[in-house]
């Protein structure tokens, strides 16, 4: 089976899944939704690009949410049905099976932001002018491919415990932090921009408000440079996946603890 | 006399189930994985919603209400979302039927299913109230320290029967998981944690006082203040009153979703 094959596969599947069954869409948007809702009554009495942060970083925090519990999600399921060593033992390589799943989660994720912009603009009454939809629009789906490709980088390391649902509630919210997602980075301590700067997402939102507010200063890099950060950091993490992936996998055949662990 | 209460049946079963769900956590956690959630989780909380009220800087909003707040509603995650997915968990694990076929008495079961968590949301709610004090600069000198202790360890115990209520819908839905979930966050709208529940539409406040935390968070930031236990004793009588009957509401729940369950043979429906 090509690696497309398999990749189409186990997309197909995953959104099979998640339609047989979509009432798990609410725990991915739960926390997304509610932040924002609390930052939308934060924000009220505060109009332009400030409020802006509400509803574009709600939007993010929707993807992020998604494809950080798809990946969290995606072998751990396995793990508990039993599938596990079926999946491994498969010719396919386990990465593009991950992949499959994580397009699928990214998919759906957009879904998620474009629900929490609607309740955010029609519930809350929130303004999302956007000066330039196009521009916008790739920013957004760069930001969700980035943080989907992070979400695989992280998926990783699941594999190799029984924990990855602990890690991944403990993931989400320090994402939503380090990027700056409602709030400028410039508010976190200094020793924090190093983490913030390498994260794909945080260049994502800032070039989503650029497009969004001509009058938007952000970072101060620009657009471009933006979606070029977000695009590289979208190919490193593809990059350091699939390495870790690999030498994941191996070890799991290696050790044949796969489900002990 | 203290043999005879050691094998009182409700007693008894109380501290097997306990014990049981200790040994069942830590067989599949590792120690220093709960060690990181629970130093992590409450870092992360206040600081999102700290940074973001310091951005915003809303009227009558000050950075000490956001993250006494957010440092006792953390324990949501124990009291609420372990707690809610008991049943859950039993049904997954295919343990659910032996459980309900046994002639144990339910009540004592479940609560000792759930008492770990009220140690592990009062650690969580300790872990951040020093993260408050010395990340975020809340002024915890005039606080009431005996107070605070109580307010931590009352709330605790009642959001994990209110976990227990919102847990007995899982016997009969095919998962809790997802009304773990909304409970787990909605709290952050209702419980009063990063506003007053004044500000929120009247429709909704009934339903904030119903749930323990919103006491909690009103008992706490005045322990903060220095208030003492008979000051805050109207505050934490309505938290208890609001624990017991989430319990008793979530104990008659859970016996008519067992007959109902029992009826339709439906206990493992997923």
């Amino acid at each position: 089976m090509s690696r497309f094959q398999t990749f189409a596969g186990s997309f197909r599947m995953s959104m099979t899944n998640f339609f047989a069954d979509p009432q798990w869409i609410i725990p991915n948007i739960i926390a997304p939704f509610t932040f924002t809702a609390v930052a939308l009554i934060f924000f009220r009495n505060v109009t332009g690009s400030v409020a802006l942060y509400a509803v574009l970083g709600g939007g993010m925090m929707g993807m992020w949410g998604n494809t950080l519990y798809g990946a969290g999600f995606a072998l751990a399921f396995d793990r508990w049905n039993g599938t596990l060593e079926y999946v491994m033992g498969t010719p396919s390589r386990l990465v593009w099976i991950v992949a499959g799943r994580s397009a699928s989660n990214a998919v759906l994720g957009l879904l998620n932001a474009l629900a929490i912009f609607a309740v955010a603009v029609f519930g809350f009454g929130a303004q999302l002018g956007l000066a330039d939809p196009l521009r916008f629009f790739v920013a957004l789906v760069l930001t969700l491919a980035s943080l989907s490709a992070l979400g695989v980088v992280f998926c990783s390391s699941f594999v190799l415990t029984r924990s990855a649902q602990i890690m991944t509630n403990g993931l989400e919210m320090p994402i939503y932090v380090i990027t700056g997602s409602m709030f400028p980075i410039a508010l976190l301590p200094f020793w924090t921009s190093p983490f913030s700067l390498a994260l794909g997402p945080t260049w994502g939102i800032d070039a989503m408000r650029y497009a969004a507010d001509p009058t938007y200063v952000g970072m101060g890099f620009g657009y471009a440079v933006d979606v070029a950060v977000v695009a590289l950091t979208l190919v490193a993490y593809l990059a350091v996946g699939f390495v870790l992936f690999l030498a994941v996998e191996n070890r799991a055949r290696r050790d044949a603890t796969l489900v002990e662990v | 006399m203290a043999y005879v209460l050691r094998d009182w049946p409700p007693l008894r079963i109380f501290t097997s189930s306990a014990v049981f769900a200790f040994k069942a956590l830590f067989s599949w956690l590792r120690p220093s994985m709960w060690v990181v959630q629970a130093l992590l989780l409450p870092l992360f909380q206040i600081a999102f919603f700290v940074y973001l009220a310091r951005f915003v800087q809303p009227s009558g909003t000050s950075v000490s209400f956001i993250a006494v707040g957010n440092a006792m509603q953390i324990s949501a995650f124990s009291s609420i979302f372990a707690v809610c997915n008991i049943t859950s968990e039993e049904k997954w694990q295919g343990t659910l039927i032996p459980i309900i076929a046994t002639p144990a008495n339910r009540f004592p079961l479940f609560l000792g299913r759930a008492v770990f968590q009220v140690f592990n949301a009062a650690v969580t709610v300790a872990v951040g109230f020093v993260y408050a004090q010395f990340i975020f600069g809340v002024d915890l000198g005039q606080a009431n320290l005996l107070s605070l202790v109580v307010v931590i360890l009352l709330t605790s115990v009642a959001m994990t029967g209110f976990g227990l209520m919102l847990g007995s819908l899982g016997l009969y839905l095919r998962t809790a998981m997802i009304i773990a979930n909304v409970f787990l966050f909605i709290g952050l709208l209702l419980c009063g944690v990063n506003f007053p529940v004044s500000a929120l539409p009247g429709w909704l406040q009934p339903l904030s006082y119903a749930i323990p935390m919103t006491y909690g968070t009103t008992a706490a930031r005045a322990a903060v203040a220095g208030a003492s236990l008979a000051d805050l004793a109207p505050t934490l009588l309505e938290a208890t009153a609001a624990g017991i009957g989430s319990i008793l509401v979530g104990y008659g729940l859970f016996r008519a979703f067992e007959r109902l369950a029992r009826k339709h043979g439906r206990l493992e429906e997923f």
